[in-house]
């Protein structure tokens, strides 16, 4: 696997392709699962399709009252989940490269620049081809193992549409790490677009005769396929858009890196540069500064920015539920009075939790990713705890006389502080927009399923620290990625397929429970406290024990 | 002068893999003391066990009468360090790093610490990730010296440090003895080593082979003349010679590599009664002279030897 920059690559995604794979097949199957149940009779199936038709703006409710449309349906904006690795991936691939260092030795072999990103471009478009491979082969044993009426072409092509998605927005993350001195902002910068290209896409199927405007989103493009429909099928146009996307994209971003300055960035026009410092050294020293003063203040520094993306994404995504379940409540209503024998009742409520209050049905049911979201934070952070140590970033502080057990937990208080801050401005969003929106919701509920995540959060961060002891970053983000993935599955596919109580008990989901509905029942919660308590406590006794950077 | 750093039977390995075997050494206070050994040869891993920052398979290490693992944390208040391969925040920037571990290490003089800066020129405004490799050093030797530690560990400390800067550390350790503290440099430069040592000991594939005062090192630091004549002359010759510890004669006779200590002025009178076509004289590297003196005779030493 050394024989080329392509197999070397292609050897650093091993890990990648089989997570993300897996990962994102089980994400995909998951709805398949749920939903037959959802469909066993007519007026079920009927009362599905209803309900699909109030969430149109999450994606085209076709069919979605069969195996294959409801997952298609289903799986709607979260292709944003599946972007992630791309998004990652292609702004690590040449800018990370750089911030390392490393890319100096390997432009010094004998192949031009243009080759080096080629064969680069050309290992994540590989990955890309093999996660797409095992995506189409899990849905299709997903749709056979629940009568869905499409076939292995229909699963390898729906693989194949997500993989283009996913080059068209590696090739964004490429392109515009050619314009940022770091990878960070060319992730976050691609991260924002993607957002951003979600909702333009969004805009069609709310508003009529905005299709025109739409079509500037690549996500339009990937979505006027739906192979898991037969009915429906592909449509080459589409595919062929994002296959001309990506590659003019990647070439763009080929094409800027064989220009510029090795370690610096494509010059911009003087007006959009940012203020250039003072060119005399200084020699002054910020003696003030709060970050500098503990391993927790300077844990906390460093997490400020994350935390507040996240926190504004957090905030934002409660309050649109809320808004969006006062806007669906009414026409849900008239469907649910037109509906005598309560069948679409049961369909929201085998999705969202039982409930007597529609809005907080409704919420149940959007609110059911939050935690996710939150534990994938803790997972990110994890991720910086093992790289520090990976990277010898710790030797230095514990040359000083820290305590090393106060160093993972000053730096575990940072990440619980950040949570905390997740959760109650999340909180105080959601109020504000209850106000604004006059959603009937019991307040109390909603405070316990906002806060009560904050648990569940710290104990995928403890178990990370926990298996940090032993693992480096690579197996540990994904050993704890593949924990989030399988408690989702447990949780959220689990009780469908009829999986023993002893079976769900394995998911911390299971404790959290439906908190909006029923409130959060302290005994469960002590549970995950408890298990987090644990894992933290191992993880500093192995990190005061353990040989660092070996 | 009594020990403050004391290294016993010290073993380490990775897995299967040899990292030292059976180390001891004692270092005085006040003293400077190089540590010396090709790349690989055991030097960071035994700086790291006295770093607590891994942990020896048997053996004793203390530093000011504590053992450096159980009480590594009250040692590290006496310490100064220089990791060989320092890796720091690279979204911080130098004058935010030397003040985040300044306040680590409970507060330092300012006045002394901007000092430094000075010394050394550091721009303190720039990112760590945008500094040169000169500079990043910079920033690892200030905050290595900055709280005026009794102790200071240097791994290798001067690689990449152009020669003013290495001139200004070579101040530093100087003014480090002269006010009584202890410094334990590794190096794999010996001239570094001769420059600012008083002791060394020498370290190769984990074994320390040799230890002592840095005058006794002359014994094992030879170089070597190639001297090409126009015609051959009698290599004996140059065997009698003062300085001369060997004699190869090269091509048909008419070249000698000679392996010299000391002073080469016998050579050059002797060979100025031939016909000289060229002379060029080699600094054997550090590796070279391993070779050639544990290597030679086929028998490496395996304990220590007092010079």
């Amino acid at each position: 696997m050394f024989r080329s920059i392509f197999l070397k690559t292609l050897r650093d995604y091993r890990v990648a392709i089989l997570g993300w794979g897996i990962g994102m097949g089980l994400v995909i199957v998951s709805p398949m699962a749920s939903v037959a149940a959802l469909i066993s009779t007519p007026a079920q199936r009927a009362a599905l399709a209803g309900l699909a038709a109030q969430f149109a703006w999450n994606a085209d409710p076709i069919a979605a009252d069969t195996v294959g449309g409801y997952a298609t349906f289903k799986i709607g904006i979260f292709v944003f989940l599946i972007c992630v690795w791309p998004l990652l991936a292609a702004s690590r691939m040449l800018r990370g490269e750089e911030d390392r260092g490393s890319l100096d030795v390997l432009l010094s072999v004998p192949r031009s620049r243009a080759q080096v990103a080629v064969q680069k471009v050309a290992a994540m478009w590989t990955a890309l081809l093999a996660m797409a491979l095992i995506i189409g082969v899990l849905a299709y044993l997903g749709g056979r193992a629940f009568k869905a009426d499409f076939g292995l072409d229909g699963g390898l092509l729906f693989g194949l549409d997500l993989a283009l998605i996913c080059a068209v927005f590696g090739g964004i993350a490429l392109l515009v790490s050619q314009f940022t001195p770091e990878r960070g902002p060319a992730a976050g910068i691609t991260g924002a677009l993607l957002g951003i290209f979600i909702v333009v896409d969004m805009v069609h199927r709310v508003i009529p005769n905005t299709d025109w405007f739409s079509r500037l989103s690549p996500i339009y493009y990937y979505n006027l396929s739906k192979p898991l429909l037969p009915s429906y099928g592909v449509s080459v146009g589409g595919l062929l858009v994002l296959l001309g996307l990506a590659v003019v994209l990647s070439a763009a971003g080929i094409w800027l890196f064989a220009r510029r300055d090795v370690g610096a960035t494509v010059r911009l026009p003087a007006w959009p540069r940012l203020p250039q410092g003072a060119a005399a050294p200084v020699r002054a020293l910020p003696a003030t500064d709060w970050s500098l003063r503990s391993v927790y203040a300077r844990s906390l520094g460093t997490i400020a920015w994350p935390t507040f993306w996240w926190t504004l994404g957090f905030a934002a995504f409660a309050a649109w539920e809320i808004v969006a379940v006062h806007q669906l409540a009414g026409k849900l209503t008239t469907i649910l009075a037109s509906d005598p024998n309560g069948r679409a009742l049961q369909v929201l409520q085998s999705v969202g939790g039982k409930a007597s209050g529609l809005d907080a049905l409704l919420l149940g049911a959007l609110f059911e990713l939050l935690p996710v979201l939150l534990m994938a934070f803790a997972v990110t952070q994890v991720n910086g705890w093992t790289a520090d140590q990976d990277d010898g970033r710790l030797e230095i502080v514990l040359s000083t006389p820290q305590p090393r057990v106060n160093v993972l937990l000053g730096r575990f208080a940072a990440l619980a502080t950040a949570t905390v801050v997740v959760g109650v401005v999340t909180l105080a969003a959601s109020g504000v927009a209850i106000a604004v929106s006059g959603v009937s919701l019991d307040t109390t509920n909603l405070a316990e399923a906002i806060l009560g995540m904050i648990p569940l959060g710290l104990l995928i961060a403890a178990i990370g620290y926990l298996a940090a002891g032993w693992l480096r970053t690579a197996a540990d983000t994904g050993l704890i990625s593949f924990l989030l993935a399988a408690w989702f599955f447990i949780s959220f596919v689990g009780p469908d397929l009829k999986w023993s109580e002893a079976t769900l008990r394995l998911s911390p989901f299971y404790y959290y429970g439906t908190p909006l509905l029923h409130g959060l029942q302290l005994g469960n919660i002590a549970v995950v406290v408890a298990v987090g308590a644990v894992a933290l406590a191992l993880a500093s006794l192995r990190f005061a024990r353990k040989d660092i950077a070996v | 002068m009594t020990a403050i750093i004391e290294v016993k039977s010290l073993s380490k390995s990775y897995g299967g893999k040899r990292g030292i075997v059976d180390v001891s050494f004692e270092v005085a206070e006040g003293e400077v003391f190089g540590f010396l050994g090709p790349n690989g040869a055991g030097k960071t891993t035994t700086i790291r066990i006295l770093m607590a920052l891994i942990r020896a398979d048997k053996g004793m290490a203390r530093i000011a009468g504590r053992d450096c693992w159980d009480d590594s944390v009250a040692i590290k208040r006496l310490i100064g360090y220089v990791p060989g391969e320092p890796a720091l925040d690279p979204n911080l920037t130098g004058g935010q790093i030397l003040e985040y571990f300044a306040h680590l290490r409970g507060g330092v003089d300012q006045g002394y610490l901007k000092g430094l800066v000075e010394r050394f020129e550091l721009d303190t405004s720039r990112k760590f990730r945008q500094y040169s490799t000169g500079n990043k050093r910079k920033v690892v030797l200030i905050q290595a010296f900055m709280h005026r530690p009794r102790v200071l560990i240097l791994d290798e400390p001067t690689s990449g440090l152009d020669p003013l800067n290495q001139l200004e550390f070579d101040n530093l350790v100087k003014e480090a003895r002269d006010e009584g503290r202890t410094v334990f440099l590794s190096s794999h430069v010996l001239s570094e080593v001769e420059k600012t040592c008083t002791r060394v000991g020498i370290i190769r594939e984990g074994t320390l082979v040799r230890i002592g005062d840095i005058a006794d090192l002359k014994d094992i630091k030879r170089y070597e003349i190639t001297i090409h004549f126009a015609r051959p002359v009698p290599a004996e010759m140059f065997a009698r010679l003062e300085g001369v510890a060997d004699v190869e004669q090269l091509e048909d006779g008419s070249a000698v590599r000679l392996a010299m200590q000391g002073s080469a002025d016998a050579v050059i009178k002797a060979a100025a009664q031939y016909p000289v076509v060229s002379l060029t004289s080699y600094e054997p590297s550090l590796e070279d002279i391993f070779l050639r003196y544990y290597e030679s005779d086929g028998s490496a030493p395996k304990e220590a030897a007092r010079v």
